[in-house]
């Protein structure tokens, strides 16, 4: 008896200690993740799942489509609960649209820690997490990115990986040229193997419905729509097309000036802002085109590093400085779309209280000269 | 060996215009399916360049003159044409020039001989980073079916030209060493990784390669190296460097990654 009783307390005490290793294993994880480093899918899809571990009733995470080789498309979302129980509005942030463009998921994963890091002590990161969810999908072309993975010969790969048309020979379709924004008609091509190729119709993609579906059920809720790309050190701002122009085209060049200028400022490389048209090239069937026509106010696509040397194969050595430019814009951006939104309730409020004095003043002058 | 001169024969082949490999079964266009690996054949277009001569007579007569905006896509496109050309005439595996700045643009349409771009742009060079030389230069895209390249002339407050460095020498002389093998391959690798020796070789690529990114220009590509795939050292030839190199070139506006094949050696 005594045997099986020491048995029994040593089972327990292994069991545990193995317990406790793997929760301080697993604890420690996120902590151990290397920012600054490229990470292959499966380990993108293992921090996700760490992250919302690691942060509930903050971070949940959602799975909204699926690839065209069936894989899950999911969004991490930070939400912390308004304290007056108002009404929140949101920002959608999505990388890796283009799968060679490694730089833009490291983006997306140093955004969500950098977010989960501030929003208690920096105090308008606090106030914006108040007002502001924040929808982040860190690789959204996922059969691509697993794509580049492969060997050296697939790195260089943009597209999606779906098959080949009738009468064609080549897989995928560019993502951002399938949106359903004045789809098929600049800086597209109707080839199959062009890597500019449109697609057999708008949002014939699996990846650009999920989008195009998960958005649009909320185009009252997101006020600000980030598309993140590599390279070139732009921040690109709707319409792609030429002969259109967004109705609030002197803010979104306003905020995105004011971002180009905050990501110049911290190291010191030129990033400029404009519309596709006038400082890269005119193309169509982009997904920040479709936000805004969806009524998403603040829509942006941000090239990040570099100019020219590295191209899409930036070197790890880059994604600290890299990312934390694109954080300066990206964050100059959601400060501007949600000062917008909740400070300009604010001014309501004061202009409502003016015009409350005004109309006592007016009826106590009336009053003093009917009555006289 | 003239470093001075900086004069590099470039022999080279457009490995898309050739034959299509065994092994794919129909043809495809050059950045739709993983690239195979390339092999240099020497049955393909030979081209061969050597570097620019300065332009000739312009028309004088100046027909419709437009004033762009210098940081939009037109003098953009028309700036990395000048960069190009600059490498041509002055680059090597240890100095690169490029533009900071496009501070003034304009157009002039000369009709049937082309449209010109007339540029004000400060000039950057990697071996002196903290001083820029402001440049004036003229682009002149000829008109026409086939793609044929812009004449560039270029005129600088200052000379661009530049001794041979020492470094360069002791480049030359290690490498053109009976023994010497140099190979690799994708530089920079996935990760964006160069192996520090690899640095001038990598370097080099991205110089040879201006003789075809300027051949390949007009007002609506944007060339730059992507990728050394390979690199390969020929055997020596009186004492000449020679290396073979497939390289990786991105067009940002169609987004085309096209194959070359690129011989150099120093004359």
């Amino acid at each position: 008896m005594l045997k099986s009783g020491l048995l029994f307390l040593l089972l327990s005490f292994s069991g545990c200690a193995a317990l406790l290793f793997r929760d301080i294993e697993q604890q420690s994880t996120t902590r151990n993740y290397d920012y600054t480093k490229y990470h292959n899918m499966s380990e993108i899809s293992a921090w996700m799942e760490q992250i919302v571990k690691e942060n509930p009733g903050v971070v949940t995470s959602q799975t909204y489509g699926k690839t065209f080789e069936g894989r899950d498309i999911t969004l991490l979302k930070i939400s912390v609960a308004n304290p007056d129980g108002k009404e929140k509005k949101a920002v959608w942030m999505d990388c890796g649209i283009h799968a060679r463009e490694w730089i833009a998921p490291a983006f997306c994963q140093w955004f969500v820690r950098e977010v989960l890091q501030t929003y208690r002590t920096d105090e308008k990161m606090k106030e914006m997490v108040q007002n502001l969810d924040f929808y982040v999908t860190p690789v959204l072309n996922i059969d691509g990115y697993v794509y580049t993975w492969i060997n050296e010969t697939t790195r260089l790969w943009r597209k999606s990986r779906s098959p080949p048309p009738a009468n064609c020979t080549c897989y995928g379709v560019d993502l951002n040229r399938n949106f359903n924004a004045n789809w098929g008609t600049v800086g597209v091509s109707t080839d199959c193997c062009s890597n500019t190729y449109c697609g057999e119709s708008p949002a014939s993609e699996k990846e650009a419905q999920a989008v195009t579906e998960f958005v649009k059920n909320r185009t009252k809720e997101i006020i600000c729509f980030l598309t993140i790309h590599s390279y070139g050190q732009q921040v690109l701002l709707p319409y792609g097309h030429p002969q259109i122009m967004a109705p609030n085209h002197a803010e979104l060049l306003e905020a995105g000036t004011g971002a180009a200028k905050a990501m110049t400022a911290v190291h010191k490389q030129e990033y400029e802002a404009g519309t596709p048209p006038e400082i890269l090239y005119e193309f169509s069937g982009s997904s920040k085109d479709w936000a805004r026509l969806a009524g998403i106010p603040f829509s942006y696509t941000f090239e990040l590093r570099d100019k020219n040397e590295f191209g899409f194969l930036l070197p790890e050595d880059q994604i600290q400085p890299a990312c934390q430019e694109a954080y300066a814009g990206a964050r100059h951006i959601i400060t501007y779309a949600h000062d917008k939104f909740f400070t300009d309730s604010n001014n309501a409020g004061a202009v409502s209280a003016s015009i409350t004095l005004w109309v006592t003043a007016l009826t106590s002058y009336l009053i003093t000269y009917v009555l006289e | 060996m003239n470093w001075f001169c900086f004069v590099w024969t470039v022999l080279f082949s457009m490995v898309w215009q050739c034959p299509a490999a065994p092994s794919t079964p129909s043809p495809t266009a050059p950045g739709s399916t993983a690239q195979d690996e390339v092999e240099c054949p020497s049955n393909c277009v030979l081209l061969i360049y050597s570097n620019r001569s300065t332009s000739e007579a312009q028309d004088p007569l100046v027909m419709t003159s437009t004033e762009l905006n210098p940081d939009h896509y037109e003098a953009q496109r028309a700036a990395h044409a000048v960069r190009y050309y600059l490498n041509t005439l002055y680059g090597t595996p240890f100095r690169q020039l490029s533009f900071s700045k496009v501070h003034q643009a304009r157009t002039e349409d000369l009709g049937e001989a082309g449209m010109k771009y007339l540029l004000e742009i400060s000039v950057k060079d990697s071996l002196n980073k903290s001083s820029e030389k402001l440049c004036s230069a003229e682009v002149v895209y000829p008109r026409g079916e086939t793609q044929q390249p812009p004449k560039v002339q270029i005129s600088c407050a200052a000379s661009l030209q530049l001794n041979t460095s020492a470094e360069e020498e002791d480049f030359y002389k290690r490498y053109s060493a009976a023994d010497s093998a140099v190979s690799g391959k994708d530089i920079p690798d996935s990760y964006g990784h160069v192996d520090p020796e690899m640095v001038p070789f990598w370097k080099l690529a991205g110089v040879a390669s201006t003789f075809i990114m300027l051949n390949e220009s007009n007002e609506n590509t944007l060339y730059n190296l992507a990728q050394v795939a390979k690199i390969t050292q020929l055997e020596s030839q009186n004492g000449q460097l020679r290396l073979e190199y497939v390289v990786l070139l991105h067009d940002m506006i169609s987004q085309v990654i096209i194959i070359a094949c690129i011989t150099t050696s120093d004359d």
